[in-house]
């Protein structure tokens, strides 16, 4: 593994199969990923691409196939690795019986933060998203805008050094949104690495410094994003368009 | 240890803060206090039938409370991705499900409390009444026991509506607590222990069994549906009613019918054999488990 890289996938690859295992559906082919230290890295791709695939496979929920996934050089499913991370899944599922402050104090538990450091955390992470005159009522009650601020705190609340958002941005209304590419922004400012996936191409444009295009199960692309507004004609668009270029050429291929 | 506690405490709050629960706590110790004096008025039996029915109400009540509630804080979750959340960051699989599953049986022993200390208060009552009345075509029971019984069944819906309403605490889970809290007052009616060492091999034997199948349940959730778990739990009971079951599952036989100071160790001993290994089960199906 390259020193400074964080996460390292190598000809990864995953078929899901049914109960008589047989093939069902190839999810990802041939895939190689690299995320470096400090680096806010963009996976985006249409649905069905293999993007959380890929997410679950570095987070060690599901085994590939073939290939190496590593994650801070070591096995995903190692506690050392995933001690190191903050995750922020698709959906967010959070127990609707807990308060927004039990739901932050039961993540800090689960990454085994002391009581007093984990309610610090907790209140500051709660001010900083905008929740704390909610704190004390349940999620279940919550809009799916407030619920995802309360799994994005949950998310941070053990100061992790890689944080993963799947779709951090979904549910939310534009103010919700900018203020979350705000908070990627000075996360990655403070030295944390971020790998997100996102169908917003502005979103993504706006907050990250690389990018990877995946289109069924296979890279067909990515780079460096300031490279790829530089050799745009519609600065603004710039990844959108790139986007688009690099799914027909990958159709091309296929 | 504290990551274990931090979940098993979320699943005993979620099993706690279902409706059905809130439900079903209140609901069996009410009717441990009314049957048997209904059962003793028809057939004259005293205080058996009352441990008869809280023995009944013990099993029936906690599996209907039990199982579905660990269907719940173990299959939903998986299914949800709410695990996956957890599982990412570092807590171990087999952990995960050791604390799910003892979160869930920490609320069924509290369950337990409440109907096996339901069922002493019970069973001295009709005693009681039997030396007090001797009439029949009256349905006579002993006053100061049923007021304490059913007082303690039917406040704790009150209290917990006013925490609700002044403290904004969880109604269904304040049922539950107060409900087994409430119960332990009556005991002091009791005028020796009697009541309490003549069912308590019983009942310990009973609640091993329930143990066993909520312990089932929530290995099997790992992998199959609701209506799957529900239809494994449920011809397991009915194989233990029918037939001499050795391996997997109780049989209800020997566990229904333990009696005595000693004869309970056996099924006792068998059901944390069972629990242990349904545990055991659980744990292999979730590190096995693609959480696609």
């Amino acid at each position: 593994m390259a020193e400074g890289n964080v996460i390292e996938l190598k000809g990864v690859e995953k078929t899901f199969r049914d109960f008589w295992m047989r093939p069902v559906a190839e999810a990802v082919r041939w895939l190689d990923l690299e995320v470096a230290r400090g680096d806010v890295f963009g996976l985006i791709g249409p649905n069905g691409s293999g993007k959380s695939t890929t997410i679950k496979m570095i987070l060690g929920l599901i085994r590939p196939t073939k290939g190496t996934v590593r994650l801070f050089g070591l096995d995903p499913r190692a506690k050392a690795a995933r001690a190191r991370l903050g995750y922020l899944p698709e959906l967010s599922h959070l127990h609707p019986f807990l308060t927004a402050e039990e739901t932050v104090l039961y993540y800090a538990g689960l990454s085994g933060m002391r009581r007093a450091a984990a309610r610090a955390r907790m209140l500051e992470l709660l001010e900083e998203l905008k929740l704390a005159h909610v704190r004390r009522r349940t999620v279940g009650g919550f809009s799916k805008g407030m619920a995802r601020r309360v799994a994005i705190a949950a998310a941070l609340v053990s100061s992790p050094e890689l944080l993963i958002l799947d779709e951090p941005t979904s549910g939310l209304d534009p103010i919700g949104t900018r203020e979350v590419k705000e908070l990627i922004a000075r996360l990655a400012a403070g030295g944390m690495t971020v790998l997100l996936t996102s169908h917003q191409l502005f979103d993504v444009q706006d907050v990250c410094n690389r990018v990877a295009v995946i289109s069924e199960g296979r890279r067909v692309g990515g780079g460096v994003v300031a490279d790829i507004v530089a050799n745009a004609q519609d600065k603004r668009h710039a990844l959108e368009e790139y986007f688009e270029a690099r799914l027909n050429l990958g159709k091309g291929e296929a | 240890m504290r990551r274990f506690m931090a979940i098993a405490r979320t699943a005993a709050i979620e099993t706690m803060s279902q409706p059905l629960s809130a439900i079903l706590f209140p609901v069996a110790v009410l009717a441990v206090h009314l049957l048997p004096a209904f059962q003793y008025h028809r057939f004259g039996a005293a205080g058996r039938l009352a441990r008869e029915t809280g023995l009944s109400s013990l099993f029936v009540f906690g599996l209907f409370f039990a199982v579905p509630a660990v269907v719940r804080v173990v299959g939903r979750e998986l299914e949800t991705g709410t695990a996956a959340a957890a599982l990412a960051l570092g807590v171990s699989r087999s952990l995960y499900f050791s604390a799910r599953l003892a979160g869930t049986l920490a609320v069924f022993m509290l369950f337990f409390v409440a109907v096996a200390a339901a069922t002493a208060l019970s069973s001295f009552s009709c005693i009681k009444a039997a030396t007090i009345f001797t009439g029949a075509g009256v349905v006579r029971v002993w006053g100061p026991a049923i007021a304490a019984g059913v007082a303690g069944a039917l406040a704790p819906f009150a209290v917990a509506a006013l925490l609700n309403r002044f403290a904004r605490r969880r109604f269904c889970l304040w049922t539950c607590l107060l409900t087994v809290v409430l119960q332990l007052p009556g005991l002091a009616l009791l005028e020796d222990a009697a009541p309490l060492r003549v069912m308590g091999s019983s009942f310990c034997a009973m609640a091993a069994a329930c143990v066993v199948f909520v312990a089932m349940a929530g290995a099997l959730a790992t992998r199959l549906k609701p209506n799957g778990v529900t239809a494994c739990v449920t011809a397991a009971v009915t194989a233990g009613f029918l037939m001499p079951v050795k391996f997997l599952a109780p049989d209800m036989r020997v566990f229904w019918l333990a009696e005595g100071e000693t004869s309970a160790w056996r099924p006792l001993a068998a059901g944390a054999a069972l629990a242990a290994l349904w545990l055991l089960a659980g744990c292999i199906s979730m590190e096995r488990k693609e959480l696609a």
